[in-house]
């Protein structure tokens, strides 16, 4: 076990330096903004622009560059400043991800709560009224992109723009550490809204994965011994079922914590997702390195520990 | 500048970005705008509360009262706050509330300046090369951290000095002192150290000594935030580093205004409270709030909505076209509009088939300058062009005011293809049809540039020409139109536009006209080098008096005219709306609130 995991640890890290070695070139060969021109203002002078150039950086060779980034970061997990305020990118995602992460971790609880019941239910009662109603409606929910139900639930339920008004609304995010019932207040209409598309597609896959493993002979071998239909859903069946839900739900936690940029904009939760969103629009590359490698780490992460609680889910797992 | 860099895409750091929206504002506003008649043109001083089509004036009055907390929702966030590099319009209205520069425009009138840090006018040398400038006493500085050694510390003439200085630091990249202040002498050498020719004779007096004689120029550019007091003995541990905490962290600087950032979360939001060592017997500016918060990078259109449902809140940058749409059917009195800027299409004179003046005069002839102005949303988000200077500027009327200076090919807005015809007739075309070359247009690919390219491109084409259209990215269209090497093989570029930095002819018109202003980055996209048109502008420079210098650039935009050498279409008016309780005030050279003269009711 040990073996694999270190194994997979160097690899992320062959993997992560991948990532950034595309998202580098993919920067600087497809045509681009000059971050130094940019900078410079209307009417610049050459001087200024290589002023501006020398001190970010970009009058260096292209490969020194790259290699002093990497420098930076695998050894002092030094991210650089970004181009266009100057801030410090490690800081700046840091002082981010506790917006990212409480997004993503409300908005897991949400839809693997709607998911799992419904998914379970509808597979039980496969072909029933309330099987169809809700794999319609699951439909509906993943078919409406976040930004519109983002936008169409604030002007139905924020409370100062809503027609009805429940929840708080845009720009509301507060810290949990600053004020907890504030937080969650600010976090309850994103969190649902996020976790519609999810929930909905969670609860079908759930369905199809149970279906499917309640007609495999051990688990009318089960039967078969005498067990009840309840010993059997949840001892053999949901187990089994679970396992491939655990593997997209580690990824999906991963592409989260990355940044959800969608609902981070609506709401207008300073996260990394609203980060990025604001570095890709003013090709801002230390930021744009800095969230991607943030994004690829989470679900290169998560990729490993769903490996790992795959031996535990499943016996017929080891690894290698 | 380009549309598609300053106006929609924030990374070119000019606070042209401004328009962000405006362009986005396009297309979708026909409805309330488009041909309507209801175009109005709120740019004018006056005291009342509302323009003659119903939209809030944007002035102060003097029924506004002090307290209370404003909140602005900004979709962008800001780029620079030091004040040494601040070049863009939300940057702007920070700076003009927490700094004060030596003069200021107040919010009814941005024709003249007047002074705020400087007291008096500024003392123009006979020759032009000497501008003196004496500064009010007792202004003092204010800073977050009580303990900091410059606070409650007297601004002083020295303060000023370095703030010149240090726009040529490494680490404050100023992106207009090559505009304007390069003709003090000894700028050339400096690279952030001492400038020579800035010497401060004593602690309220700082001269500047020019090496031509551009002083009416220079005297009317210490309206920017270049001339806000940075003090060196405070300043100068920031500014040795990269990047600088004077602009990473705001809450640090030395603030001269009514206010002060508190706090600032980059990309998140600012506070700005009063600044209690404010002196507000030496200051203009009423500063109402207590408090102003900041939201940035909220979502465009639920901002929008919570402006038009909300109490104490206003627009941070340009309103969406839905936003704009609602308050203008619904809330005429709480949105006004500004005008800001001008948009042409430069047509390049060296080479052919614009190099013929009579080709270029027929372009503009037969182009449907109505059609492009319905594509960017109609007579709402601003009127069809006639000359260059936009209405307000100094020199506008000058130059034919809203008729224009009267040549028959800028006379009918839809265009007037037999006019056209004569004209290519002139040219040496028997048949009235271009039948020349293939020419290449490049234009953004963005809505509504690509639409209002579209136009012309049609309006070419009816004249027999054979247009190679290259519809590329912002970032494309960027490098290729403001690259002086690409521009000579480009015959068209589409979608430029330029917004002042100060309320001058000269800032207007220059940097895009004036032959000595080529360069490697280049924005006379037209290339331009017309020695009578060079010599009238660098003339024109040299002026001191308001109403010979506003003449002078009236007549620099006639000889644009007459040489046709861009299709001027379009005078931007900016739109910005309030909540039911904001006494909003718009300071006009910035097309935006002034946040010392807002207020709530």
């Amino acid at each position: 076990m040990l073996r694999y995991v270190l194994r997979r640890v160097a690899w992320t890290i062959v993997l992560l330096a991948l990532v950034s070695a595309v998202t580098f070139a993919v920067f600087y060969l497809l045509p681009s903004t000059d971050p130094a021109v940019a900078r410079a203002g209307k009417q610049p002078t050459p001087e200024l622009i290589e002023q501006i150039r020398r001190t970010l950086g970009l009058d260096q060779p292209l490969y020194v560059q790259y290699a002093k980034y990497m420098e930076s970061v695998f050894l002092h997990f030094d991210f650089g400043y970004s181009f266009d305020t100057g801030q410090d990118v490690r800081e700046m995602i840091v002082t981010r991800l506790p917006a990212t992460i409480s997004l993503t971790a409300g908005a897991v609880v949400v839809w693997m709560v709607i998911a799992m019941p419904i998914g379970m239910i509808s597979a039980i009662r496969r072909g029933s009224a309330l099987d169809r109603l809700t794999m319609t409606g699951a439909l509906l929910a993943i078919s409406a992109p976040v930004y519109w139900l983002g936008l169409i639930s604030l002007y139905l339920f924020a409370r100062d723009i809503g027609a009805v008004p429940i929840f708080a609304g845009n720009g509301t995010y507060q810290p949990l550490t600053q004020d907890p019932l504030a937080w969650l207040d600010s976090l309850l209409l994103p969190w649902l809204v996020l976790a519609a598309g999810f929930a909905a597609f969670y609860a079908r896959m759930l369905r199809s994965n149970l279906v499917e493993v309640m007609s495999e002979d051990y688990i009318r071998t089960a039967r078969a011994k005498g067990l009840s239909e309840r010993r059997v859903l949840w001892r053999h069946g949901a187990r089994g079922a679970i396992t491939p839900v655990v593997t997209v739900l580690g990824l999906d936690i991963g592409i989260l914590l990355g940044g959800s940029i969608l609902t981070e904009t609506v709401f207008s939760i300073p996260g990394v997702g609203l980060y990025a969103y604001e570095a890709i629009q003013s090709a801002d590359l230390p930021v744009i390195q800095g969230t991607v490698l943030f994004s690829a780490f989470f679900i290169i992460a998560m990729n490993l520990l769903v490996d790992i609680a795959y031996a535990f889910l499943d016996p017929r797992v080891r690894l290698a | 500048m380009t549309d598609s860099s300053p106006w929609n895409d924030r990374r070119r750091g000019a606070r042209l970005a401004a328009l962000a929206c405006a362009g986005a504002l396009a297309l979708t506003l026909g409805a309330c705008g488009s041909g309507d008649g209801d175009s109005d043109n709120a740019g004018g001083g006056g005291g009342s509360s509302t323009t003659s089509a119903g939209y809030d004036a944007g002035l102060p009055s003097d029924a506004q009262k002090k307290g209370g907390t404003l909140k602005l929702l900004s979709a962008e966030a800001f780029q620079h706050p030091d004040p040494g590099q601040a070049y863009f319009q939300l940057d702007y209205m920070v700076a003009y509330a927490v700094h004060r520069p030596l003069y200021y425009y107040e919010p009814s009138n941005s024709a003249e300046p007047i002074p705020d840090l400087a007291d008096g006018e500024p003392d123009i040398s006979a020759d032009g090369k000497t501008v003196t400038v004496k500064l009010k006493r007792g202004i003092k500085y204010g800073t977050v951290d009580k303990k900091a050694a410059i606070n409650g510390k007297e601004v002083t003439a020295a303060d000023i000095k370095y703030a010149f200085e240090r726009a040529l630091n490494p680490s404050v990249p100023n992106g207009y002192f090559a505009a304007y202040f390069t003709s003090i002498s000894g700028s050339d050498k400096a690279k952030g150290g001492d400038i020579s020719g800035i010497t401060t004779p004593d602690d309220h007096t700082v001269q500047f000594r020019l090496d031509e004689p551009t002083g009416a120029t220079l005297a009317k550019a210490l309206v920017m935030p270049i001339a806000m007091p940075v003090p060196q003995s405070y300043v100068a541990q920031f500014d040795a580093k990269q990047p600088n905490p004077y602009e990473t962290d705001p809450e640090k600087q030395a603030f001269s205004g009514p206010y002060m950032v508190q706090d600032y979360q980059s990309g998140k939001s600012m506070t700005l409270v009063r600044n209690p060592n404010w002196v507000a017997a030496t200051d203009s500016r009423p500063a109402y709030l207590d408090r102003i918060e900041w939201v940035l990078n909220a979502d465009a259109n639920v901002a929008g909505r919570q402006v038009f449902n909300g109490t104490g809140l206003v627009n941070g940058d340009t309103p969406t076209p839905a936003t704009v749409r609602r308050f203008a059917r619904q809330a005429k009195q709480r949105i006004s509009f500004s005008p800001l800027g001008n948009r042409w299409v430069p047509l390049n004179t060296q080479k052919k088939p614009f190099s013929d003046i009579n080709v270029r005069k027929a372009v503009l002839a037969a182009t449907d300058r109505r059609a492009m102005q319905l594509t960017r949303g109609g007579a709402l988000t601003g009127d069809v062009a006639t000359h260059f200077l936009p209405p307000g500027i100094p020199g506008y009327e000058e130059a034919g005011g809203a008729a224009g200076p009267g040549v028959d090919y800028l006379a009918k807005p839809a265009g007037d293809p037999a006019l056209a015809a004569e004209y290519l007739k002139k040219a040496g075309f028997s048949s009235g049809r271009y039948e020349g070359d293939p020419i290449r247009m490049v234009s953004s690919n963005d809505s509504p540039a690509k639409e209002t390219a579209l136009v012309v491109r049609r309006s070419l084409q009816s004249l027999g020409f054979e247009v190679s259209q290259r519809s590329v990215d912002q970032s494309t269209f960027y490098d290729m139109c403001n690259d002086i090497d690409q521009q000579r093989k480009i015959d068209v570029c589409m979608n430029f536009g330029w917004l002042p930095d100060f309320f001058d002819g000269l800032a207007m018109l220059n940097a895009n006209f004036n032959g000595a202003s080529l360069s490697r980055i280049n924005q006379n996209p037209a290339l331009l080098d017309d020695p009578k048109i060079n010599k009238a502008m660098d003339d024109a420079a040299q002026i001191a008096d308001p109403k010979k210098r506003a003449q002078a650039w009236g007549d620099v935009d006639r000889m644009l005219v007459a040489h046709a050498v861009a299709i001027p279409w379009f005078w931007d008016k900016q739109p910005n709306v309030v909540s039911k309780n904001v006494h909003g005030v718009i300071a006009r050279w910035n097309a935006t609130w002034d946040l010392s003269y807002m207020s709530l009711k």
